[in-house]
């Protein structure tokens, strides 16, 4: 049913979705290093998620504003500023409602300030929507961004340190701690994007029609 | 003239050492991850990936030295973490408008090259992470991070290169080519460096 949904609506399901198959981490790779570096707690993995939409959505729909006139250069580094001007009162709600991710997600944390949404795909990509569709394909990405983060986030805490959400999870008797490094991350990413790869392509797969023989028995 | 050389000595090993921990220890990219969306992007269009290491690596060192005189200043603010990725994005700002007047001047067939390859380094997770993880070094050790980020960037964007081309051929499960498998790659890589470092794995 689903796919027949799809295949019929392919369209307007692609112009909409970064949920899912036009998801900023698993199709294409961007902003991956957060994921891959600190997303070692669901924690982490929801204050990173929050801080990312915060900042991707109010930046791109602020700078939706400046004229095209202005030279790219000029653009890139005013979409760059003003994401890092909306990053100093995100951090501060970050210090305030979580302190220890503070320090939990280092450098990451500025680094979501010049993330490629914001840098290159706001002006190859979301400045060349309309604003309603631009917000929507935003809050798809912010979801798709999270959806992974969080994936990404517990199955690292729970596998690596046999915890959620810092508490010990009675039953698990090993743990993995080497999942918690960077290359944990990227196979477990590799690993979510083949997954979706396959799902895609079952989604795309055209469906099957009963053959005459089959029919000549019915 | 024994204290000048004996400094110029101990400068010399303190930024070999920190250009070699650069590329290899805290290796921006398999270490780091930072950069990944770069370096896939440069090695599926086919760009030079020599051109745009070598620009990263400029960026990031004429940046790291503004950077170590601006920090002595950014540090004194109240909210100072909270404001650092603003004076970063300016003073990345300034040489990204520098190094294009610059490369304006080169004849149009290098031109045609080499300013894509500055837009797509200049505001790039890899200059700015390595501009945030060159906070505690001196001015020297500035130079030799930056320059050290650069070619553990090369090195690295070379290894993804090589295996790319192999990684998109038809034996490859349908569910697996492409992005997928070259992400794995990249995990084995950077698990390669983290055995290189002597990170002993849980067995």
């Amino acid at each position: 049913m689903i796919r027949s949904f799809y295949q019929k609506h392919h369209r307007t399901w692609e112009k909409y979705d970064q949920f899912l198959f036009n998801n900023p981490i698993l199709e294409r790779g961007l902003v991956i290093a957060p994921i891959v570096v600190t997303c070692t707690s669901l924690s982490n993995a929801l204050t990173l998620s929050a801080a990312f939409a915060c900042i991707t959505i109010l930046t791109i729909a602020v700078t939706y504003a400046i004229p095209k006139k202005l030279p790219y250069t000029i653009r890139v580094i005013l979409n760059a500023a003003i994401a890092a001007l909306i990053f100093v009162p995100v951090s501060m709600a970050v210090r305030r409602w979580q302190p220890e991710a503070v320090y939990q997600l280092g450098a990451y944390l500025p680094l979501l300030a010049t993330n490629s949404l914001i840098v290159q795909k706001s002006e190859s990509r979301y400045h060349r929507q309309k604003f309603p569709v631009m917000l929507a394909q935003l809050a798809t990405a912010s979801l798709g961004f999270a959806a992974v983060a969080v994936l990404t986030g517990t199955v690292r805490e729970i596998l690596g340190k046999g915890m959620l959400l810092g508490r010990p999870i009675e039953g698990i008797t090993w743990t993995v701690p080497s999942l918690l490094l960077p290359f944990g991350g990227f196979l477990l990413i590799g690993f979510l994007a083949a997954l979706l790869q396959k799902f895609r392509l079952w989604m795309e797969k055209p469906p099957r029609k009963p053959q005459k023989e089959e029919q000549h028995h019915v | 003239m024994y204290n000048f050389w004996r400094v110029f000595q101990e400068t010399a090993m303190g930024m070999g050492s920190i250009a070699v921990a650069a590329v290899f220890v805290e290796n921006i990219l398999l270490s780091r991850a930072m950069g990944v969306s770069a370096t896939l992007f440069i090695i599926r269009k086919k760009n030079n990936l020599w051109l745009f290491g070598a620009i990263l690596a400029g960026i990031i060192t004429f940046s790291s030295i503004l950077v170590y005189f601006a920090d002595r200043w950014i540090q004194r603010l109240e909210h100072s973490y909270e404001w650092t990725p603003f004076f970063y994005v300016l003073i990345v700002g300034a040489v990204y408008v520098c190094v294009l007047l610059a490369c304006s001047r080169l004849p149009a067939k290098y031109r045609s090259q080499i300013i894509p390859m500055i837009h797509l380094s200049a505001f790039n997770g890899a200059v700015f992470g390595a501009l945030f993880l060159s906070r505690d070094y001196n001015f020297w050790e500035h130079i030799a991070f930056g320059l050290g980020t650069g070619c553990g960037f090369i090195l690295a964007s070379y290894l993804v290169a090589l295996g790319y081309e192999r990684l998109n051929s038809s034996r490859i499960p349908s569910a697996f080519r492409g992005f997928p498998i070259t992400l794995i790659y990249i995990g084995i890589l950077s698990l390669a460096f983290y055995g290189l470092i002597g990170h002993g794995l849980s067995i």
